[in-house]
């Protein structure tokens, strides 16, 4: 009991600060459940089920798994080996790496941590909905922003211009 | 949890302020866009857009394997063929700037049958060996034929002649090169000559019989010829030591940073049941790119060599016998219960991550010592590093493209930062850089004007009397550069002095924009700049005059203090995770975990904190280095506040907040203040020449623990040295 209450502290503390994406995440969701046409008012009005939903204290997960593992919310880095994009686009959670060793039956790897696949079978649109679901299931969390790659202004043509370093005599 | 708030809160701020930018200089700018439509959908594109970016615009990706966006545009594979509504022909999507009212179909038939050609055109002579190809599974040829290609063959060899083949060339022992596998893309050429600048890749013959290689074999003698590997769309080239040693899908990604030199590159860990496989690069814009060095992309094997996994202590004869963790931290409680204030000191090497630094510095003040050095040595005199602007690389990485003269003292960049100096050749080849360089004359692949070895010529800059002072009195965005190494000579603290009070001069007689900044720092190693931030003495000067009784070593293997400089009976606690140079004069060994086997904080030489993460557990018995201090600490009865992570960054937040704000650079600022205590300097420059330690490319493999015990950086740096001797080398 202590420990629940001491979790439910530490969450109701973390929520004050990230309220406002939180409160967001909420509003649409339950605006979208409602009605799609849902105005300002309406939504002003279902702010009371912004109440929250926790999963933590009935999923049955040992508390030393909620209060010592963090949840890092990110999107994947393209793979540098290829020029394709997939898999950069969705959010995706992923805890500390925790011991993995070859197995010895088989040579493959094994862990012992049943989080260390969420990275793998799940994804977000947004980060709102990742902050979402690790609130609820009572993980505190820290988000790397999305790094999009800088568009550049290039042309065929420099690679002839006579005054410019950029013109290339050899390939 | 209070942390996680703050940031998001803030970065939050920042995304809504730079929409308003961007919106405000969209409605400036849009009479000039030009209207296009990619499949139907309409995109505004500025003049000279291509194709395959106006399609990207609209998240439309067009298959490619000459087109890479940091490189030049080659248009030789014709995989981006789209077809364009009243045009004849398929246009190469990467080469063709768009033109008013285009509307481009990426998904027409016409286009399919033109990828469809070229697939077929490319499999006619590339080898069917992707399942011992190393490239397989994450092979742009592989997925796109999958994608784009035929579902059946045309191919039938009529005379029996076989498919074409090529000899493999032996370029150096980072890159293995299976040439029959290339299709000609030119990507590793373009690379070579344009990021890298060694024009050592080219082609020979054509048609058929045209080949990618050396011409003669001789070394792709670059510092960063790793990035081949990633450029090289299909297997011709691929990672020598990486060689069958793991595949893609096996591996599990770590996202983390790079600490074999201080500019914190951006990677990726792959590792497999707790091993490191290999190292890639992550997408940084503003420090890396997508490029890393060969030391940080090849050094990994080092991780498995000479580690220290387990606590070792001093026996009666003087040899360093294993022991367990409560043995080595009890004897060295021990020792300290009897040691209070200077009697006491600490040593922190070049990868000593944030919070093993604040670890040891509180319980070091706890102990009332001072004594906390770092092996780095930087002038304490003046401001000395009171003032964060005085060692920071204040103009930041990525405003070097904003730059017109560049001064370089002392320093060699190109092995000292090489992912700095490929953004300065960035600047040079694109923005028509100037760069001067006052120092040892080294290669840095791009031109620059040479002022002279001595630092003396630094007062004829400043006095104006130098030839070259007119161009930097007419830059408009100067930057000078100064190299941690030209301050660590006996008159440093004046060459600071001197290098300070030219930027300074520069930045008000060139009236430069307010926020411009001129002065900058290049540092060598990772853990610098945090360290300073926290407060430790640069150089390790106090712990040679005041020699303590016990003495923490932190990493500490550049040999800055050897055991005959300290007295017989000095205690040396070593604590890193290489038997490297520091730890066998060591009474206590406590083993560490390197960087790719914790979460910790680093702060590059621009100022910005960013983390590594935990890829794979420590070795044996090593463990986090914050741990190890604070575990310590309950032994001595001096128990830190802090058990978590978490906590161990509050502390670090309390002593300077920057450290925990990752991916930002935190600005530095009084320049005018630092110059004027800088002023009361006393000592004079010396005549004596500036020349850095990395001068030649043999040179730059082997700097730390870690690369030092890589066999990877030992085969570089013979073949490197070999290379001189090559008759195919030029001098």
């Amino acid at each position: 009991m202590a420990s629940l209450l001491r979790n439910g502290l530490l969450r109701t503390a973390g929520i004050a600060l990230v309220r406002p994406h939180r409160a967001a995440a909420c509003i649409r969701n339950l605006s979208q459940e409602t009605s799609p046409s849902a105005t300002a008012t309406e939504e002003k009005q279902i702010t009371p089920f912004e109440e929250k939903v926790e999963l933590a204290p009935l999923s049955g997960v040992p508390e030393e798994q909620l209060s010592t593992r963090k949840a890092r919310i990110y999107v994947p880095a393209r793979n540098a080996m290829q020029s394709g994009s997939a898999g950069t686009r969705q959010w995706k959670i992923e805890f500390n790496t925790t011991e993995r060793w070859e197995n010895p039956l088989m040579g493959w790897g094994s862990s012992a941590d049943p989080l260390s696949n969420l990275a793998v079978t799940m994804s977000f649109d947004s980060k709102e909905d990742a902050m979402a679901y690790c609130d609820r299931n009572g993980w505190s969390w820290e988000v790397e922003e999305k790094r999009e790659p800088r568009m550049q202004a290039k042309s065929y043509g420099a690679n002839f211009s006579w005054d410019k370093k950029t013109r290339v005599s050899t390939k | 949890m209070l942390r996680v708030g703050q940031c998001s809160g803030r970065v939050l701020r920042a995304v809504t302020t730079c929409t308003n930018i961007r919106s405000a200089s969209q409605a400036a700018r849009a009479p000039e866009k030009i209207e296009v439509f990619v499949d139907d959908k309409r995109v505004l594109v500025d003049p000279g857009t291509t194709v395959l970016q106006a399609a990207a615009m609209v998240g439309v990706e067009i298959p490619r394997f000459c087109y890479h966006d940091r490189l030049s545009i080659a248009g030789n594979c014709r995989m981006c063929l789209v077809e364009v509504e009243r045009s004849p022909k398929p246009v190469a999507a990467c080469a063709m700037p768009v033109m008013k009212g285009w509307k481009i179909k990426t998904d027409s038939d016409m286009t399919k049958k033109a990828r469809e050609g070229v697939m077929e055109f490319l499999l006619v002579n590339h080898p069917l060996d992707c399942p011992i190809c190393d490239q397989g599974g994450e092979c742009d040829l592989q997925d796109q034929s999958m994608t784009f290609g035929s579902d059946r063959s045309r191919f039938t060899d009529n005379y029996f002649s076989g498919k074409r083949a090529v000899e493999d060339k032996n370029i150096g022992p980072l890159v293995k090169t299976i040439m029959t596998r290339c299709i000609h893309c030119t990507r590793c050429i373009r690379f070579a000559s344009e990021i890298a600048g060694v024009d050592d890749l080219g082609t020979t013959g054509r048609g058929g019989d045209m080949q990618v290689g050396t011409y003669v074999e001789k070394l792709f003698k670059s510092e960063m010829s790793g990035n081949v590997i990633d450029l090289c769309p299909v297997g011709a080239l691929t990672s020598k030591p990486y060689a069958f040693t793991a595949r893609p899908w096996e591996t599990r990604k770590t996202e983390s940073i790079d600490v074999m030199d201080a500019v914190g590159s951006n990677i990726v860990v792959s590792t497999r049941s707790g091993e490191v496989m290999r190292i890639l690069p992550r997408l940084h814009e503003d420090i890396n790119e997508e490029w890393i060095s060969d030391k940080t992309r090849f050094a990994y094997d080092g991780l498995k060599r000479q580690r220290l996994t387990q606590p070792m202590m001093k026996d009666e004869s003087g040899n360093l016998a294993p022991c367990t963790w409560e043995d080595a931290l009890l004897r060295t409680a021990v020792q300290l219960h009897g040691v209070g204030g200077e009697e006491v000191g600490a040593i922190v090497g070049g990868q000593a991550d944030a919070e093993a630094l604040i670890a040891l510095k509180d319980l070091l003040n706890r102990l009332g010592s001072e004594a906390l050095c770092t092996e780095e040595i930087f002038p304490m005199n003046g401001a000395g590093t009171d003032l964060r602007s005085n060692y920071l690389l204040n103009t930041s990485i990525a405003g070097v493209e904003e730059v017109d003269v560049l001064l370089l003292v002392g320093t060699n960049p190109r092995f000292e930062a090489p992912l700095f100096n490929a953004r300065v050749r960035k600047s040079w080849l694109h923005n028509d850089l100037q760069v001067a360089l006052l120092g040892a004359p080294v290669d840095l692949t791009y031109e620059y004007t040479h002022l002279g070895e001595s630092p003396s010529v630094l007062q004829d800059l400043i006095d104006g009397k130098h030839p070259y002072s007119k161009v930097l009195a007419d830059a408009k965005h100067p930057m000078v550069v100064v190299g941690s190494e030209a301050l660590q000579r006996e008159d440093g603290a004046a060459v600071h002095k001197a290098v300070s009070a030219l930027a300074q001069k520069l930045r008000v007689t060139n009236q430069a924009e307010g926020e411009w900044r001129v002065l900058n720092v290049l540092h060598r190693v990772a853990s610098q700049v945090a360290a300073l931030d926290l407060g430790y003495k640069a150089g390790v000067e106090a712990i040679r005059e005041n020699p303590p009784k016990v003495l923490f070593l932190l990493g500490a293997d550049g040999g800055a203090v050897t055991r005959e400089d300290l007295p017989k009976d000095c205690f040396i606690v070593y604590q890193g995770h290489h038997g490297d140079v520091g730890a066998p004069a060591a009474d206590v060994v406590l083993p560490a975990a390197a960087y790719t086997e914790k979460t910790s904080t680093y702060v590059n030489t621009e100022g910005r904190a960013q983390q590594t993460r935990m890829a794979v557990n420590p070795p044996g018995m090593a463990r986090d280095d914050w741990k190890v201090l604070r575990a310590l600490s309950e032994l001595a009865g001096l128990t830190l506040p802090y058990d978590t992570l978490d906590e161990v960054r509050g502390r670090l937040r309390e002593v300077s907040p920057n450290l925990v704000r990752y991916g930002d650079v935190e600005d530095a600022n009084y320049f005018k203040q630092a110059q004027e205590l800088a002023d009361l300097v006393e000592g004079k420059i010396s005549a004596s020449p500036l020349q850095p330690t990395l001068q030649e490319l043999k040179d730059f493999f082997m700097t730390d623990s870690i690369s030092r015990a890589s066999q990877t950086m030992a085969k570089c740096v013979k073949a490197a040295a070999q290379e001189k001797d090559s008759k195919h080398t030029e001098y």
